[in-house]
């Protein structure tokens, strides 16, 4: 667990003027990204407003090293990782230092609940027996203790965004990354994912969450807005209208 | 770790279980075919050798010519032998034998049989082994004895089996002669004699009583070197033709045929067979592999979403990478063992209804279940490869 008073105020993720394109094969240039700058608190809840098409799955991607930046810098733990390619690196970060939830669950169909939330610890080489009891563990914390072999197609959108939950957890990451974590749940299967996310500030672990909606963003610390892949504020108040 | 990926690409195989069976069928027919064509080769191999294992490779033989047109009656005498060891370069050793049909009876039986006349250095030339009793040596060939050497076939032909032949007296074309030895079995011919199903006499004897000059020459020699065996031919052409007193318009009335060039070509055909037969077999691997590859392609496009998300949450290329690659090689491994497993029944089914013949063959399992390994290697790479490579986004998007 990721002590909270030690890590305060420390800048866990900063960007500098991050540029993002992608290339259609004629080459054409699709500006996403045009010099986004931000910089978040390590234990900070962080969601990401803007309208649809702004950019903020890219950003959330860039975030989590799922995407390399076209221009500019980004700074995880004070280091400069936007020109990293090396995979062993990339892939290092996205297993240990952070954690994704994704709208879609994106679940192993073919895995047990508890497989699904073992597998990023296998990745890491933990043995299994150890991921094993760590993913039992971190399911029956969620309520899903009796669910342990049910693959996803035997549990409700609730339970299995629980399930990735659990996942995103195995390897005691200090970031949480979401894209829309509730977007494809019903009201009260959302209210209990946004409290286990509650949870995670308490844990002092960073929260970037991507979200449109008011309700699930007045959870978060601070919201920052995107429009036209900028930062448009970065501290947006829920009553401002742009 | 390990056992973790491993027991996954099982748990994935599983999932698809007439696909893995179909891709599978490529690699254990391609097995299965290496094998039965190794030992189809090996067969070919064992059959050289049986036919030739009494013939050194330094043999030549020389037979009596009556080619086409050719009229008068060739001179060649076992007497000939003698001339070529005196009078041609490269020769060690010769031996004249004379052959024919005659009748043999012993008791009730009576059967027809190649009766040979021979000298005292046929049966070590030969590389005849005796089981009981003993050859013809230089007295019974000056004393025109009444004796023979049977061949196992005649043995078991002419006597009851239990019954000692030795000292018997047996009939050949009317006249009584002794059985002082017995031959081991041979199993192959020397030239165009089965020697299994021969009586071998003393050749005086059977110039003189037996066959007389119904008898067929036949001259077998040793060349000191095989590498000698082209100056030794020529040598005894005309060491022969001399004795033969041939005019330079007279064709040869005896032909030579060297051991050496007889066992090459039989051995080049055997190889050429199994060179063949191989051929067919790297074809039908290459064509499995291909398979694999395209099985491979498609669980790679089935998966790629499972990709994506494998990369977001930590996975390495090599990760995936491994998976892909783990896949393939189970398939592949799985298809060798059962195509190995085939391939075994089925040499014993082929060799039992003798449709061709068969030898065993270690080369066979051996050479065809690492080639499956390396097709499962080779073919499954370039799409595990492809798989590790995907862009995590793209493959997260893809549905």
């Amino acid at each position: 667990m990721v002590s909270q008073e030690h890590r305060k105020n420390v800048i866990a993720i900063k960007l500098e003027d991050a540029r993002k394109s992608y290339y259609l094969s004629n080459d054409e240039e699709i500006p996403v990204l045009n010099g986004v700058d931000l910089s978040i608190r390590s234990g900070e809840f962080v969601a990401i407003m803007g309208e649809s098409g702004g950019g903020k799955t890219t950003l959330l991607n860039i975030i989590g090293c799922l995407h390399p930046l076209t221009a500019g810098q980004y700074f995880l733990d004070g280091e400069d990782i936007g020109a990293v390619q090396d995979d062993f690196t990339l892939a290092f970060i996205r297993n240990k230092k952070m954690g994704f939830v994704f709208q879609q669950f994106n679940l192993f169909m073919r895995f047990s609940a508890l497989k699904n939330v073992a597998l990023p610890a296998l990745y890491a080489g933990v043995p299994t027996t150890v991921r094993e009891e760590k993913a039992k563990a971190l399911l029956e914390s969620v309520g899903l203790g009796d669910r342990l072999l049910h693959r996803p197609t035997e549990l409700s959108g609730g339970q299995q965004q629980r399930v990735a939950i659990c996942r995103a957890l195995i390897n005691d990451p200090e970031i949480i990354l979401a894209d829309e974590p509730t977007g494809a749940l019903d009201s009260k299967s959302g209210l209990e994912v946004m409290e286990i996310f509650t949870k995670f500030k308490q844990q002092g672990r960073t929260v970037v969450m991507v979200t449109h909606t008011a309700e699930v963003a007045k959870y978060a610390d601070r919201i920052i807005y995107l429009r036209d892949g900028r930062v448009l504020d970065h501290d947006y108040k829920l009553h401002s209208h742009y | 770790m390990t056992w973790e990926i491993i027991k996954m690409a099982f748990e994935s195989l599983m999932a698809k279980k007439t696909r893995t069976f179909l891709s599978m069928l490529g690699v254990i027919i391609g097995v299965a075919t290496v094998i039965a064509v190794f030992a189809v080769g090996q067969g070919a191999q064992n059959s050289v050798n049986a036919q030739f294992q009494n013939l050194s490779v330094n043999s030549i033989i020389i037979m009596p010519n009556r080619g086409r047109g050719f009229t008068s009656s060739s001179r060649l005498a076992t007497a000939d032998a003698q001339v070529i060891l005196n009078k041609s370069e490269n020769i060690v050793s010769a031996t004249g034998a004379i052959q024919g049909q005659a009748s043999v009876s012993y008791g009730s039986v009576d059967k027809n049989y190649s009766v040979v006349g021979v000298d005292q250095n046929y049966f070590m030339i030969s590389n005849l082994r005796l089981a009981s009793g003993r050859a013809i040596t230089e007295a019974d060939i000056k004393d025109k004895a009444m004796v023979a050497v049977i061949g196992s076939t005649a043995v078991s032909d002419l006597y009851e089996s239990g019954s000692d032949p030795l000292n018997t007296m047996i009939t050949v074309a009317g006249k009584k002669l002794a059985v002082i030895g017995v031959l081991q079995p041979v199993g192959s011919r020397i030239g165009p004699l089965s020697i299994d199903s021969a009586v071998i006499v003393p050749s005086t004897t059977a110039e003189k009583s037996l066959l007389g000059t119904r008898g067929e020459v036949m001259i077998t020699a040793q060349v000191d070197d095989v590498a000698n065996t082209s100056a030794a031919t020529t040598s005894i052409t005309s060491a022969l033709r001399t004795e033969h007193k041939l005019s330079l318009s007279q064709a040869d009335d005896f032909r030579i045929l060297d051991a050496g060039s007889m066992v090459a070509a039989a051995q080049e055909s055997a190889n050429t067979l199994t060179a063949l037969l191989t051929a067919i077999a790297a074809i039908t691997l290459l064509v499995s592999g291909i398979g694999i590859m395209n099985v491979m392609f498609v669980i790679v496009s089935e998966r790629t979403k499972e990709i994506g998300i494998a990369k977001a949450i930590g996975g390495k290329q090599a990760d995936i990478l491994s998976q892909f690659l783990l896949e393939s090689i189970i398939l592949s491994v799985i298809g060798g063992l059962v195509g190995m497993l085939i391939g075994q029944v089925a040499i014993p089914v082929i060799s039992y209804f003798n449709w061709i013949a068969v030898g065993s063959s270690a080369t066979g399992p051996i050479l065809g279940f690492s080639f499956s390994v390396l097709v499962g290697v080779f073919f499954g790479f370039y799409p595990a490869y492809k798989a590790s490579r995907l862009d995590p986004v793209d493959a997260l998007r893809s549905e």
